[in-house]
């Protein structure tokens, strides 16, 4: 597969696995463009027996993100703290805010992990192989970030098309 | 508003609601961006790639450079021209005396001193001495 047919087939998926880790535009426009150019750059890296062209440009992806939540863990810190303000005045947000602002407020590890497996369609060996770990803490990561979005959107069950908070 | 119910979702309706986030399209310029890129001649790349430079580097890359300029503003030393030239000096020269010391004197003995047979005494009289 030549750069230019993966930068078809994939960008706007890593682009949107980026943005809902950084829930920045501008932030995942940077780092998708990055991590084509850095496989652009020495394509030689992909080791094709060790995954797909996918996996390896969401883990550069990835990697790129965690750099990004490294140099600004000051902002991360800020939208947790926005995220307890719009649980408790929830009424008259939209459903799609408040969930997105509820995946955001997972640990890092967790919501990169739900992102990749609800959002991205990835399986638990891709989402391995994307971050770098075990299968079984794969699971781990998911289930405890699918537990705390039920109990955080609980008050947003749909009920026929109204929606807990209207 | 109060919600309608504040026990925990089942994963069917979890499902549902994390559907509900969407993420933004992707912006078209973004593969023109990184194609452009690509395909631009070395000569215009050169003005807009950017390496990462750590800062202590930086630090003394910068620093050896204000040290640089500082010397070749400073006045340069007078040069050492180095001339040979032969200067006759008087010298004077000293006499060798050569003097016999002994190390060791023999100390004096009357050993094999022989009694005279035949005392001849002779008086000598100094010149202011009466007669």
């Amino acid at each position: 597969m030549t750069a230019q047919q993966a930068f078809e087939s994939y960008h706007e998926s890593v682009f949107r696995f980026v943005y809902r880790l950084t829930r920045r535009v501008d932030t995942a426009e940077d780092i998708t463009q990055e991590c084509f150019l850095a496989f652009l750059r020495a394509p030689e890296r992909w080791d094709q027996a060790r995954g797909s062209i996918r996996t390896y440009l969401f883990s550069i992806a990835r990697n790129l993100a965690l750099k990004y939540y490294r140099d600004n863990q000051a902002g991360m810190q800020l939208d947790d703290d926005q995220f307890s303000r719009v649980i408790d005045l929830r009424s008259g947000q939209e459903l799609a805010s408040v969930v997105e602002q509820a995946v955001s407020a997972l640990p890092d590890l967790q919501k990169e992990a739900l992102v990749l497996f609800e959002y991205e369609g990835f399986t638990l060996e891709e989402i391995a192989s994307v971050v770098g770990t075990d299968i079984g803490t794969v699971k781990s990561r998911l289930h405890r970030a699918r537990e705390r979005l039920k109990r955080t959107l609980a008050p947003y069950r749909k009920v026929g098309n109204l929606h807990g908070t209207v | 508003m109060e919600p309608f119910d504040n026990e925990e979702l089942s994963d069917r309706e979890l499902n549902g609601i994390l559907r509900e986030w969407q993420a933004p399209p992707t912006p078209t310029r973004l593969g023109k961006c990184i194609f452009a890129e690509r395909h631009k001649p070395w000569w215009r790349r050169i003005w807009t790639t950017s390496i990462r430079v750590p800062v202590p580097v930086a630090a003394c890359l910068v620093l050896l450079f204000l040290l640089s300029v500082r010397q070749r503003q400073a006045p340069a030393p007078p040069r050492v021209v180095v001339k040979t030239e032969r200067v006759e000096i008087p010298v004077v020269t000293e006499r060798v005396v050569t003097k016999l010391v002994y190390r060791e004197r023999p100390a004096a003995t009357f050993y094999g001193l022989q009694p005279v047979a035949e005392l001849r005494p002779r008086i000598i009289r100094s010149g202011n001495a009466p007669n």
